[in-house]
């Protein structure tokens, strides 16, 4: 077995939860434990993917009236309201990263046993369907990559990486009911008639990962440190006009 | 051009080194076909300006595939003299030259240090085995 941190943190803003998930990157990269993060937000937030425009978001009406951060991973924007969000971070040659696939693989399949506790019948998608870049959707929700987790045909659950030198970051959502702010996405609660809460999925999916991937559970908390790195990055990245606007 | 003859960095970038008419060093840089097999589909790059000044170990660059963004790292020290602007138009071509046509930047060394720590083809094959690629 092997010991990771569990974080589980309250409620915060787009540019505060994407620096927290920065500094425990730097964190692992400088040798600290594996961990893994559940959290929400404090208000409905759109992040945007590293790579997408600022101005892709005028497509999405629904949405322009939440605050906006631009995430360090790629993809497509995701109307945080409604979900449970997680992220991992593990140093860059864990087993759980040779192939990198994997560290996807475990998420995915674990979240759909801990939804199976539910009764709720996901699985994942095995369309490796190429569409150009252009004709992207701007929601990542509406986008398909094997590996995403599907129910009834919509996408529940998605993830992405961040790959620096000594860590790999992932982070992802699991959209728990519709919201006002994406009105066009369902879900668990429309797909699978069931409202669950974020902090009781978190609990079973965490014993399924914990399973699967041999791992023992620290609770914690940000170290003194990790907490001063996280408003420094908050405040010299994530609030900034050169990070949000830079495409 | 050969993987045999090129040297490979630990975070999986290959370095060619010529010599120009001037007399100094350029190095071409690019990506290995390991790392590319392990990124699977490309979406977008972003490569530095040319004029940029780099040390060894600095990210210069990055590359974004369906489901990672991952930093590119400067094997050497030295100025960026070219970058290969148009590999943003045919991403999806870089795996399949990736030691030709998939070349990066071009960098004119300011010190030729780094080089020797560079690995060979052989200690780099060894590398990625170990990683389970």
């Amino acid at each position: 077995m092997e010991t990771w941190r569990l974080i589980e943190s309250p409620p915060g803003r787009g540019d505060w939860n994407m620096a927290v998930d920065a500094a425990l990157m730097e964190s692992v990269a400088a040798g600290g434990a594996c961990c893994l993060r559940f959290y929400t937000w404090s208000e409905p937030t759109v992040s945007l993917g590293y790579f997408q425009e600022y101005a892709a978001r005028q497509t999405h009406p629904a949405s322009a009236a939440c605050p906006l951060v631009r995430r360090a991973t790629g993809g497509g924007a995701i109307v945080h309201d409604r979900e449970l969000t997680y992220s991992v971070v593990v140093p860059a040659d864990h087993p759980l990263v040779s192939p990198p696939p994997e560290l996807y693989q475990v998420l995915h399949r674990t979240l759909v046993a801990a939804l199976a506790e539910w009764h709720i019948c996901a699985a994942l998608c095995d369309d490796s369907s190429h569409v150009p870049v252009a004709e992207e959707p701007f929601l990542c929700f509406q986008r398909r990559a094997s590996g995403d987790v599907i129910l009834g045909g919509a996408k529940i659950g998605g993830s992405a990486q961040r790959r620096r030198r000594g860590a790999i970051l992932q982070h992802g959502s699991v959209l728990l009911a519709r919201s006002l702010a994406a009105p066009e996405l369902p879900g668990l609660a429309e797909l699978g008639g069931k409202l669950i809460q974020a902090a009781e999925l978190g609990q079973a999916w965490r014993a399924h990962l914990a399973h699967d991937g041999m791992i023992d559970w620290q609770s914690a908390l940000l170290t003194e440190s990790e907490s001063q790195q996280a408003s420094q990055i908050a405040h010299e990245t994530y609030r900034g006009a050169d990070w949000t606007f830079r495409r | 051009m050969k993987p045999e003859t090129l040297l490979f960095s630990k975070t999986h970038e290959w370095v060619h080194v010529e010599t120009d008419s001037t007399g100094a060093k350029v190095a071409t840089i690019g990506i290995s076909a390991f790392a590319l097999e392990a990124l699977t589909d490309l979406v977008y790059i972003e490569l530095p300006k040319v004029g940029r000044t780099l040390k060894t170990g600095e990210a210069f660059g990055e590359i974004e595939s369906v489901k990672a963004v991952s930093d590119l790292y400067s094997p050497v020290d030295g100025a960026v003299v070219a970058t290969h602007d148009s590999l943003a138009n045919e991403l999806e071509s870089l795996p399949s030259d990736p030691y030709g046509n998939g070349w990066l930047v071009k960098i004119k060394l300011s010190d030729e240090t780094a080089l020797q720590e560079l690995m060979d083809y052989a200690a780099y094959q060894k590398q990625c085995a170990e990683e389970g690629h």
